[in-house]
Order: C-alpha cells, then structure tokens, then sequence
C-alpha cells in the first residue's frame, strides 16, 4: 500500500535474523505503537457523545498481538490498562476457530474477566497477511446499563440482573456487517438510547483507527519483523522491571484497610493485602479480605489484578512501557467469594473504584516501610462523584450525567503535595471534570459553588491534595442522585507521620427548612426540584511524612491561601505567624514549638483502626439526620 | 528602493530579514540582549542598515512594513517573573485556576509536580454575582464588594487585575461595570476582562487566557509603546506590526487589548513562510490547487513542526504554555526536544535516546570545544562527516572532530557494542524517529495522510535531517527555501494581518431560521472589515474568512469547518457545511453519520488584510557549470559506511543545477544531505528542492549489535 517504503527491503535487512535486533528499528516501532494508541485515543475522546467520555475521559484504548499480550496501551485508566488481556482472552477463546477479518467484538460481562458491568469493551481482530495478528481494543464507561436505577454503577443492586444488560463476549459486527438485530437490542436497553449509540460509533472509530494503524505499519515493515520487533519491545519492558524489582527489598509486608459499605447494611468491611517481594516478581495476596458484598461494592478478578498492580508501576519508572513484559512479573492472588473476587451472580458495579481504589491503597500502606520514598499515601476512593439523572422540563426525556468537579484529592508522596480533582484510584488522575459552564449548557442544573474545602487534607511534610465543596440545584423538577463511592467513613490514610484525610461526605439540603439528611458514601436519594440542593465535600488526601519538617514558608502559604488556619499551623505543624492577611512566619516561635511537638511520636500509617472518619459528627446539627445506603 | 523588515527575537539571536521592493533579501543575526531587546534591534538595524548602504534613519524612512515578533510575554511567564496579580471571579468559584480540567498528566508519575496558578489564591476575590447560560441575571453584582476588592488590591500592591466571571460572554455587564469600578479607584492598575479576551464556553480557559494576559500587560505594555516610540523617533512612518500566535500580526493597541495573544507566536510564523514559497513548490496559496505542506524548523535545542492542508494551517484552540491554556485559536505548532544540542543517552534497559535534554547553547555539542561531554546530535552529524570542521557557520566555528568521536564512543558506542560511526548513524536514526512522530503526531493522529506533502525545513539543523526525514514518512519532495535559517523571522514579513472574531450562535443544520444567524454574521463581517479599513487596507486587500464550530447534536466535541459560502447565508449553503463536516468528522475519527443533521455553536470570522507579496527575488548570478566538488568522506545510508562523497558549496552551483546524491551541499545558513538516487535542484530563485528517492533494498544500516 505505500509507493514509498518496500517491505521487501526491511525484511531482507540483517541482524535480526541472525538473533539479534537493530536498536534503532525498535525504537522506531515502540514509538509508532505508541503513537497508534494515541491517535486512538484522541479519536475517541474527541468524537464521543457523552460527557463521561468525552471530558471525563474514562476509557481506555490498547493493542494487544494474537496471544493476546498486551504491547501498547494510551497512558488512560491504570485500572483499565492493566489487567484488559484478560477479557479480550476471553472473547478470543469464545470465538475460537469464528474469527474472521473485519468482525468487532463486544462484551461487559464482569463475569466473562471483564472490570465492571458499565465498561463496554469493544475488540477488533486485525489480521495481517489474512493471520490473526493483533487486537485494537478500547473499553469505556457507558453512562447507562439500564439498571433498575440510572447509573451503571449502583452500590445498592443486589445482583448482576438488577446492574442492567450484561453481555458477554458477542460478536457486533461480521465480516464487515453490522449485525443491527443486536445494535437495536443493545439499545434497547439503555436510557439515553441516542447518546450511547454515539459513543459506541466513538469507539467503533477508535479500534477502527487502530486497526488500520496496525495494517499500515506491518505494510511498512513487514509482519514477521513487526512481530519480532513486538518481541523486543516487551523484553525490553521484561528487563527494566525486573531491574527495578530487584532493587526493592525482599519481604513480606501486609496492609489493612476498610471498605465503608457492602452498599446495603454492612459496615467497615477489610480489605488485607499480603505483599511478597522475591527476587524480580511481586505477589500481591489479598487473602484475609472480607466475605463478598451483598452489594455492588465488589470486585471481579480483572480489578483485582489491576489494583494489585497499579501501585507496583508507578513504584517503577513511568517510562517502562506498560506492556505484558512490565505487567507479567506481578501476580495477584483473590480468594474467591470475598469482597476482593466474587462469585457469580453476585454484583460488581462499583468493583473499578469499590473496593478497587482500598485494594490500591492497602498495597501502599504495606509496601510504606519497604519503599517510603515510593508510596503514596492515602487518595480519594472515588467519594462524591455522583451520578444526577432526572427529565427535562420541556420534553419529558431523562437526562444524566456523572459529575467529577467534586472528585476528592490525591494523597500526598516524597517531594510531592497532593493534587486536586484526583477521582478515584482507577484513574490516578486521568479523569477529566467537566467545566462548570459545560454542566450548566449540557443539563439543566446550575452550580452554585466548586471550591476547595478547607483543611480537608492529611497534614504532612507533604500534604494531600485539597478536597472539594460543590452545590448544585436541580433547574428541572426533581433529580435523582446515586453515589457509589468509599472512604468517607474510613479516611485516605496518612503514612510515614501524616494525617489522615477528613473522608468528607454528602447531604441533601432543605433550602427553606435548613433540614439536611447526610447521606453515607454509596446511596440513592431523590432532590426535590422545588426546595432542595445537594451539597459534597469531598475528602483531601493524605498526609505524607512529619508535619513538623514541613517548611514553615510553606506553612505559611498554606494558611495566608485558606488551606489550612493558624490554629492548624500552630498546633500541627509548630509554625507560629504574625496576624496580617499575608503573614510572616515568627521564627524563634516556631522552633520552640517545633521542639516541643518533636518529642511525639508518630505512627507509620494512620489510621490503624475501622471508622476513624469524625467529619460527619462533626458537621451534623440537631435535626439533621444521617442515611446508610438510602434507596430511592 | 523601499523595504520590508521582520526582526524575531529569540533567546540565543535576534533575526532580521530585511526584503526589498527589488526584490533583494538580507538575513542577519544579531546577539540578544535580554535585559534591554531593543538595544540588540537597534545595533542589528544599524548593521542592516550599512550594508544596504543607508543609515537607520533613511532605512527606517522607506520602511513601508516592519514586522516584530517578541519572546518577551513569553519568557515572564516561563520565568514567572511578571506582577503580582489579583483575580476577581463569581463567589463560590475561586479555585477554577488551581482546578484546571481536574486532568493530572503522566498517570505512572505520582510524585508529578501541580503546575501552579498565576494568581495566588488570597489575592483571588470570589464576588456576589452571577449569570446563567441564556444570558440572564441571576444575582446582580455586588459593587460593594468590587470596591472592598479594589482596595484590597491596592493595599496588597498588586500591579494587574483579571476579572473573570462566569457566562460574561453571553452578558459581559457585570465584567465590565466591575472593570469600571476598579479602574476608578486604582487608576494605575491595568484591568483585563475575560470577555474580552475570549469570548467562549469554557471558564478555566478563558479565565486563564485573562491572567496571562494580565500578567504579561504591564511589561510588553512598557515594551512595545517604547520600541513605537523608538523606531517612530527614528523614522518609521507606519507603526510596527507584531506577530501573534494565531499566524498573523497587528497593531500594537489590539495586542495591548488581548495579549495572550502574543504568547509563543515565534513559531507561528512558519506557515506564512511556507505560503510564500507555494508558487516555487508547484501550487498557490489558496483555491484549488492550495498547498499541502509540512514545517519543521529545527535549530539547537528543539524542533517545531506545522500541517498546512489546503493552503490552511492547523489551527487548534487547546494551546498550553507553562502549563497554562491560552484558549484562543492559534497555529499549531508541535514543538519537541530534537535539536542539534539534543543528547544521546542509553536508558536502563539498554534502548539508545535522543533528547529531550539540550546542551542548548552553552555549553553546545562537544564539538565546539566548549565543555560539553556528553554526545550530542551536532556530534553525530560531525562524525558522520554530514557537518565539515571547517565550513560550519561558513567557517566562523571550528569543529572538533575527535572531542564529538570521543564522546560517541564512551556513551554510546560501548555500551551498545557499535563502531563510533554505526553509534553515530543510530543516534541520527533516532532522532529521525522521534522528529517523524512529532510530525505523525501533527499529521497522521489527524487523519492526515504527510504522502504527498511537501517538506520544507528551516532553522540551522533542518537541512542535515529533511530528506531522510521525508523518505520516512513517505513524502516526495523536500524544499529548502534559501531564507532556511532565518525562516520565521521570513515568514514574519510576508504574513498578512489577521484578526479573529466569534459569536456564538446556535443552530441546527435542519432549521431553515438562519436569518438571527445572517444578522450575527453581518455584525462580525462589518466589524472586521471596519478594524482593516481603520488600518488602511483597500477594499480588494481585505479578504474573509468563514468557519464554524460544530458536531453531531448531543457530541461534545466540535470541530472546526471552514466554509466557503457568500454571506447572507441561503437554507441550502447549509448543506455546504454539513458535507465538510461530515467529510473532516470521518477523516478524523474513522466514522461519519449522514443520517444526522449539523449542530454549530461559534460562527467565526478571520479579518484578514492582505499585504502585497514581495517581488520575485531576482535570479542567482554566478556558479559554475562545472564547480568544484570536494570529496569527503560521510556516511552512505545505503552503504552503511564511511564513503568518499561529494560535497558541494551552493554558490558553485548556477541555478538550475542538478545534484545527484550522495552529496552535501552547504547552503551559508544550512547543510543539506541527500542520499543516493535522491536529486537536488537549485532554482532560480536560491532556493532548493529534493526529489526524495524511495528506499530501496538494504537502505537500513546493519547496525550488527543485540541491545546491549
């Protein structure tokens, strides 16, 4: 197909047939494999219709050989990209021996390896020199599974029937031709039918894209020298990670946290992870976690795998490509029938960020002594990201969205504050929030507050990064709101001498009465479009190291910026200032104080106990009433 | 004889081109001078001035265009050395800078540094206030607090105000009453509005493009109403031009009005430049037979690349410097660390680098025998013999050819198991490599296929790189204008003037209730063509162009689709737009749905005036029809080793000589290396093309090593 380059000419080229590889003809495929995922990715996120994809970005796109292996992955959701060679196994292997060109796969079945039952993997087969070669593949979060509530992810569904459409591997389109007797089923079963039949043509787009990327670099180069090179590439990755293995210390080294909620009645519920460093391989063991969720607060195998991985890449460099080489040297091990791996039918909706952002965090709270300089301490876990659905005045049809402008905050790490917006775990920061100003276009809400939340965060030599306070009114009669999020009760941890987080939380507000009903972090509640507003504050993340080595300029800043008060400074990080807006740190004062507070030890990670979250007490007045996964 | 003279400031030089009616061009570099840029203009324009037998005076005095581009509003904010600023924004919604997009790049690297606001948060000023998106008033503005502001302001010496507040582009009373409020009671410090600056959706990019703007003001305010002042005082009759990011240039009052709008336009300056060489590379401008072309200008420390498609540059509206989105339209420009300085490096795992580590200027490439150890591309050039010790800068630097082999040796050669020229063949490879994914990057993750573009390389190192370049991406033909090394500076003084305006507007490509739409239409139309006529162009100089933003009913994304249809607007040039946008939704993402109708957003009109392009550079005298050729011994791509090749200077050649590679040919500002069945041509003109030579069997070097 190119006039200009002659495959024959790069096929009879020298040493890697005798064994060996030209450097330089790697570096240029690992850069072109790249950048077809890249393209991919832009694709999709720029053509699709929904605001969850398209600002928020919760997709990923990836490409793996006939394996499958994973060989190129756009730098999307961790939670995603690390684990999605399983479902695409599993299509594979349900195909077997009906594979054909121009066929596209669909499938969002948890129990067929896939994350959780809102994340759509569609799969495109590429074959080169009519040979199966490689997968493009993309899976995104679709705004709606037609679930007995408007969300695809519901803490409160009892089971996978009552989580909405679940497909298992299924073939789309064959040969070419869109089956349409399944497009329209799928359809029809979804609220916002029109919106989600354009982000499946987005995604369509994408594997498309991809697939002809794939063919036009093996019509550049060849296929078996593409394949080679492909081999290459993931040594390559093989040898970095081990490298950076091997520098951690061998051990054994165990973590505990807890989840909020089985999303129904349960409280407080571990999550326990064995760490076992040996060598160039990690074992991830959670083993120990508790029984399985009566609600959707579980997680599948393919979360699993991946949140047992996410902390050990970006423990190693983030140049290591992450590919099957880089992923294959961590195994993780999840009891079946706990919240950690459940069995059918049990439901996993919420499985990619509860319990999958804990199941992260334990990892960092093991792996604390092991690796200080490495972990992060506690984040966000995907509190007040809530879904609000409800009808339009005018027409009567629902509108919904997801909303990330309230997404708590990352914990903090060495060198490093936390950031904002961080969402959740499952993206380490990838997720996009919305503009306020698109919201207000988009749907008919109005927002009427998103700010930092003052001393939200864990308070440290580094602190977490700031949480949230947004309002929002309902400008359409009323409005539902489910949230499906963690850590509200039970905080992101502190580690190393930091503070834990405030867990934050969520209420209804009564605008005439001033009647608030504080809701848990996972609940369904219905807004009343006439008199009431809901109203997140969303947790800070952790603290990192001794508040007391935190230089007191910085201190300084933070207080005369409103990110934490005097009393804070004072009392937490010894740092005594003057009285003007814009203070001056009293030196003498602070040392002496300093010195003082010194002689306090600090624990390693903190909290060591379930339900140490106070912000709920703390905020409640007489009246008001607190809900535990309330329905609807 | 009258001229046109472009002056570019930039870190290391400031370029002057200076053209004449007679169609004589000038190229000189003078060195900056960072703390006073307009001593270094003057002592250039002093030199310039001499050798075309003038004083400043008397040149300045037939200067009919003067054309400046400035890094200055862009280095205070890399330096973040500008005032202290105050913000005033809607209450409840402080932290929209601080927030950003909620987005945290590189997801693998937790201990990633947040990039900072350039409003510290005590000194932003939440006031009561608000409108909601149909324009109306939900909560009117609270003077009081607007004045509390403004002496909290001055009590806190701040120097400049941005005033952003929610919706105020669907109703800017509250920004401007505030403005208003504020200007009274600190006459001296300048306020900016956001809804001025850009008028569109989107809050953290619009109240970001107003802090910069803000932030840059006082400075390039002080810097530009001096340099007027000095080149007015010094004869110039029409008020110099500057250079903005969106291509084009303008009056210093309209960039003091928006001047985000000056941020990072150095670049932007390349696709005038390669406008003007459309005749020599065989197309026009614009029409039909527009031109498709890709920009790289690569010089010591990093490499920009530009799509033209059509005669268009790609303009893109998501435009970051330090981080910070500047929001308003701007050219393109993928810039990249592959530069001359740029250093090669074997990671941990054993793969060999390239960049995006400089050894920038000082202490430069090992061979300049100026401290630098570490292997450098300008290195790899020297050992491949592409780069001759004694002709570099037209001999003004001597190059040390065994300092660059040393240093090859030690960091890549043994470590990787090559000969000293096989490391430095790979070192080129992979900066090759990485220069065609940045350019794969402005093109291909398009929907842009670079087959049948033509290349045109600018800035020092360009010309060593291009054809190989080119035959990488499957381009045909390499163009190297004969202003290769001053090429933005070029391009600075053929651009025309250039003003972008935008309503928002919207409608359905299904409606036939387009005559609001024809209204909205008219009001820009008029309005820019009322600022060109104020800026003296004739009627037939002033040419429009119309776009529109637009998607699929209930997308998010939309796209932007020119259209070519005379306004008023007929219910049937609506098809127009529906067919380009189907056409570009399916060239960028792989799908189209004719079965949907058009929803556009923000209608936009480019003002633009055009300036007269330059006369035809009289043909090149001289050269010989048989020059002399020197042998040198340089690297054959196709033979994997160090081979006699012939090596020619341009000035031996006469115009319309043909060179058939291997050869070096030394152009005074460039090196240009061509390849076996690769033939270059001198035209007429100075400039030159290369008929690229797809590859034939065996053209990659066997590089005869496992990675180590």
């Amino acid at each position: 197909m190119s006039q200009v380059h002659d495959p024959d000419s790069r096929v009879e080229d020298h040493s890697w047939r005798e064994g060996g590889y030209d450097p330089i003809t790697f570096s240029v495929i690992l850069n072109r494999l790249n950048s077809i995922a890249t393209e991919m990715t832009l694709a999709l996120e720029r053509s699709a219709w929904t605001s969850i994809l398209a600002l928020s970005r919760d997709f990923s796109c990836a490409l793996y050989d006939a394996v499958p292996r994973q060989i190129a992955m756009f730098d999307a959701l961790p939670i995603h990209t690390t684990s999605m060679q399983l479902v695409v196994a599993e299509i594979a292997s349900s195909f077997e021996g009906d594979i054909n060109d121009g066929d596209v796969f669909l499938c969002n079945d948890p129990y067929s390896m896939n994350t959780h039952v809102g994340d759509l993997v569609t799969a495109a087969p590429v074959f080169v020199d009519e040979q199966l070669s490689f997968w493009s593949v993309t899976k995104g979060h679709q705004m709606d599974t037609g679930a007995f509530v408007p969300s695809s992810v519901t803490a409160s569904a009892l089971n996978i029937w009552q989580e909405g459409i679940q497909i298992p591997p299924l073939k789309l389109v064959e040969r070419g031709a869109i089956r349409r007797d399944v497009w329209r089923l799928y359809l029809a079963n979804l609220r916002y039918a029109e919106l989600l039949e354009g982000d499946l043509w987005a995604q369509l787009g994408s594997i498309e894209r991809g697939r002809q990327r794939l063919l036009e670099l093996c019509a550049e180069y060849g296929r078996s020298p593409v394949l080679r090179y492909v081999e290459a590439i993931l040594d390559y990755s093989d040898r970095r990670t081990a490298q950076e293995i091997l520098a951690m210390p061998d051990g054994e080294y165990v973590g505990e946290g807890w989840v909020d909620s089985d999303g129904v009645d349960t409280e407080h519920i571990p999550v326990r992870a064995k760490v076992t460093v040996a060598g160039d391989r990690i074992t991830i063991d959670y083993t120990g976690s508790g029984p399985q969720a009566k609600g959707g607060a579980n997680a599948t195998y393919a979360v699993a795998l991946a949140a047992g991985a996410v902390p050990i890449l970006y423990y190693i460099s983030p140049d290591i490509p992450h590919n099957h080489g880089c992923i294959k040297h961590i195994d993780v091990v999840a009891p079946e029938g706990t919240i950690c791996n459940a069995t059918h039918p049990a439901a996993t909706s919420c499985a990619t960020v509860v319990p999958g952002d804990l199941m992260q965090d334990v990892v960092n709270r093991a792996m604390v002594s092991a690796v200080p300089d490495l972990v992060c301490a506690g984040s966000t876990r995907c509190g007040n990201i809530p879904q609000f659905a409800g009808e339009r005045d005018e027409t009567g049809r629902p509108w919904g969205f997801m909303m990330f402008c309230n997404a708590g905050a990352q914990g903090a790490s060495r060198d490093n504050d936390g950031w904002p917006l961080w969402s959740s775990q499952a993206g380490l920061g990838g997720l996009k929030s919305q503009p306020i100003e698109q919201l207000e276009l988009l749907y008919p809400v109005q927002i009427e507050q998103a700010e930092i939340e003052s001393e939200s965060m864990g308070y440290g030599q580094w602190i977490g990064g700031p949480g949230t306070r947004v309002k929002v009114t309902p400008l359409s009669g009323d409005m539902v709101c489910i949230t499906f999020g963690d850590g509200c009760a039970n905080p992101p941890h502190g580690a190393l001498g930091g503070t834990p987080a405030i867990g934050g939380g969520q209420w209804v507000e009564n605008e005439k009465t001033g009647h608030r009903r504080f809701v848990s972090a996972s609940g369904n509640v219905r807004i009343d479009g006439e008199v009431e507003a809901w109203v997140g504050v969303s947790t800070g993340g952790g603290g990192y190291g001794n508040p007391l080595d935190r230089p007191a300029e910085k201190v300084c800043a933070d207080v005369r910026d409103g990110l934490i008060s005097r009393a804070t400074a004072a009392e937490v990080f010894g740092v005594a200032l003057s009285n003007e807006v814009n203070p001056v740190v009293d030196e003498p004062a602070t040392r002496k104080r300093r010195e003082a507070l010194r002689t306090v030890e600090r624990p390693i990670v903190e909290p060591t106990v379930p339900n140490a979250a106070t912000w709920v007490t703390k905020n409640m007045r007489a009246g008001d009433e607190y809900l535990l996964n309330p329905l609807i | 004889v009258t001229y046109r003279i472009g002056v570019d400031i930039g870190g290391t030089f400031t370029d002057f081109t200076v053209v004449g009616d007679d169609g004589q061009i000038l190229v000189w570099k003078e060195d900056s001078t960072p703390r006073d840029p307009v001593a270094a203009i003057a002592t250039g324009l002093e030199a310039v001035a001499d050798q075309l037998g003038h004083d400043v005076q008397s040149l300045l005095a037939s200067t009919e265009l003067f054309v400046h581009g400035t890094t200055i509003a862009t280095n205070t904010v890399i330096q973040r050395n500008g005032p202290r600023l105050g913000l005033l924004c809607t209450e409840g919604f402080r932290d929209v800078l601080y927030f950003r997009d909620g987005f945290k790049p590189h997801r693998f690297d937790i201990h990633y540094p947040h990039p900072g606001t350039f409003v510290e948060r005590w000194l932003r000023v939440g006031i009561p206030e608000r409108v909601n998106r149909t324009g109306d008033v939900l909560r009117p503005l609270d003077e009081d607090a607007v004045r509390n502001a403004a002496a909290y302001f001055s009590d806190h010496d701040v120097e400049a105000v941005a005033v952003a507040f929610l919706w105020s582009m669907m109703r800017p009373d509250h920004e401007l009453r505030a403005a208003e409020i504020l200007r009274t009671l600190n006459p001296d410090i300048p306020v900016v509005c956001s809804h001025s600056v850009l008028p569109e959706i989107r809050e953290w990019q619009r109240t970001s493009a107003t802090v910069l703007s803000a932030y840059v003001l006082p400075r390039i305010g002080r810097y530009l109403r001096n340099l007027e002042q000095e080149l007015g005082v010094r004869g110039l009759k029409r008020p110099p031009l500057i250079m903005q990011i969106n291509g084009g240039c303008a009056r210093v009052d309209e960039i003091l009005e928006r001047p985000v709008a000056i941020l990072a336009s150095g670049p932007a300056a390349a696709p005038a430049a390669a406008l003007h060489y459309a005749q020599a590379i065989g197309g026009s401008a614009v029409g039909a037979d527009a031109v498709n072309v890709i920009t790289i200008d690569m010089g010591g420390t990093s490499l920009d690349v530009c799509v033209i498609r059509d005669g268009r540059p790609t303009m893109s509206r998501d435009i970051f410097v330090e981080e910070q989105p500047i929001g308003i339209q701007a050219v393109e420009c993928h810039s990249i660390g592959a530069g001359g300085g740029s250093i090669a490096w074997i990671d941990d795992g054993g793969a060999l680098r390239v960049g995006p580590r400089s050894a920038g200027a000082d202490p430069g490439p090992c061979a300049y025998g100026r401290g630098g150890s570490e292997p450098t591309v300008t290195d790899a050039n020297v050992v491949l013999g592409y780069l001759q010790p004694d002709a570099f800068l037209g001999g003004r630097r001597q190059l040390r050819f065994d300092l660059a082999e040393a240093a090859i040796d030690e960091h890549v050669g043994r470590p990787l198991g090559l000969e000293t020229v096989a490391a430095a063949a790979g070192i080129v490879r992979v900066v090759n490599a990485n220069m065609a994914s940045a350019i794969r990057a402005m093109s291909v993750e398009r929907g842009i296929d670079p087959r049948g573009f033509t290349l045109i390389c600018g800035g020092g190192a360009g010309g060593l790189h291009a054809v190989q370049l080119a035959r990488e991406l499957g381009i045909g033909s390499v163009f190297v204008p004969a202003e290769a090394g001053a090429f933005c500076a070029f391009g600075m003084i053929v651009t025309d003037v250039r003003h972008d305006h935008v309503a928002a507007h919207h409608l359905v490509t299904s409606s036939a209730e387009i005559e609001l739409l024809n209204r909205r239409l008219a009001d820009l139309e008029r309005h820019a063509l009322r600022q060109l006529t104020e800026e003296g162009f004739a009627d037939e100089d002033v040419v429009l162009e119309l776009s529109v933003d637009a998607r699929y009913p209930g997308q998010v994304h939309e796209i932007t689709v020119p259209f070519s249809a005379q306004t008023p607007l007929h219910v049937s040039d609506l098809r127009e737009i529906e067919r380009r946008f189907h056409e570009e939704h399916q060239l960028q993402f792989a799908y189209r749905r004719d079965e949907l109708p058009v929803e556009c957003l923000h209608w936009r009109v480019t003002g633009i005036g055009r300036i007269a392009q330059t006369k035809e550079r009289p043909s090149v005298e001289g050269g010989h029809d048989a020059p002399t050729i020197r042998t040198v011994s340089a690297y054959s791509l196709e033979d994997g080793e160090l081979t006699e090749t012939a090596a020619y200077r341009i000035d031996d050649l006469r115009p319309g000589a043909a060179v058939r590679g291997p050869a070096i040919v030394q152009v005074p500002t460039t090196t240009v290396v061509i390849g076996r069945r690769d033939v270059l041509r001198l035209g007429g003109d100075g400039n030159l093309t290369v008929d690229v030579a797809a590859p034939v069997s065996g053209t990659i070097p066997t590089a005869g090593a496992v990675l180590a």
